[in-house]
């Protein structure tokens, strides 16, 4: 297991192995004597608890190196404000989306089997089809977001409104 | 004051330095402890908390001329403590809350 857990150490940036390597090794070494007397489960465990952490560490170190940006791996837990959290009818609007997806590829196969396969080209008019939905999309937008401006309820103009540091009564 | 709600892992390594420097083993068998068993972090999840705990200034090595390269001990910063305070202090207020609703209901 220790040649194991040595080789997923080479997982790592070279720079973070040169740091933390001979120390993770030692840990691991004591970990492992620690677990030797233990039931299968639990060293079965114990190696796929390493096994993970080494996995997921050297992703995020990794990560870290490309963009420069520790929040990716951050100290802190991500609070989440309720009042921006997505409605759990997003779920369901989302799986009826899905369904109907799933219904029409169904259909169209069936078509497809019925009728056999058309050789009539569909590019030209699914062009023009698709910059109207564009066209459409881009349209109603802006009128959503015109009223939500006008009603001083966009994005921005209720993170600018917000109360910063609220404190919990007691 | 600094952004709180730490992650569990951060936390209960914070709270172990809290009391004396330690070694990576140590902090290791110390959350367990502290925890009940319930926390086992892997080495793997243990050095990247110390690394970006590191980078934040939270903790520092403790330079000590006879300790082995492989043991080196970790302890807080003035930083670190400061931020573990205010966690706690946060932790304190909502458990508060939490036992005086709790009161409320089984009234």
């Amino acid at each position: 297991m220790l040649g194991f857990y040595k080789g997923l150490l080479y997982l790592y940036p070279a720079a973070y192995r040169r740091e933390y390597a001979a120390e993770m090794i030692s840990v691991f070494r004591d970990a492992h004597a620690d677990i030797s007397g233990a039931t299968y489960c639990d060293r079965l465990s114990f190696r796929m608890r390493e096994t993970f952490g080494l996995l997921t560490g050297a992703a995020q170190e990794h990560l870290r190196v490309l963009c420069g940006d520790s929040s990716l791996t951050p100290l802190t837990r991500f609070n989440i404000r309720p009042e921006f959290r997505f409605p759990r009818s997003t779920v369901i609007l989302m799986l009826v989306v899905l369904s109907g997806v799933l219904l029409t590829v169904e259909k169209a196969r069936v078509v497809q089997s019925k009728y056999g396969p058309v050789y009539v080209s569909m590019w030209p008019s699914l062009a023009w089809f698709l910059g109207f939905v564009l066209l459409v999309t881009f349209a109603a937008a802006a009128c959503l977001w015109g009223i939500l401006f006008a009603l001083g309820q966009t994005g921005t103009q209720r993170l600018a409104n917000l109360e910063p540091g609220t404190n919990l009564k007691d | 004051m600094e952004p709180i709600a730490l992650t569990e892992p951060v936390f209960l390594v914070l709270l172990s330095l809290a009391e004396q420097p330690r070694h990576g083993y140590s902090i290791l068998k110390d959350v367990e402890r502290m925890s009940d068993g319930r926390v086992k972090l892997s080495t793997g999840t243990l050095y990247g908390a110390l690394r970006r705990l590191l980078d934040q200034d939270w903790i520092e090595r403790v330079e000590e001329d006879e300790a082995p390269r492989d043991r080196r001990p970790y302890r807080l910063t003035s930083r670190g403590r400061r931020n573990l305070q205010a966690e706690i202090e946060r932790m304190r207020r909502l458990t508060k809350v939490a036992a005086l609703r709790i009161a409320r209901k089984e009234v």
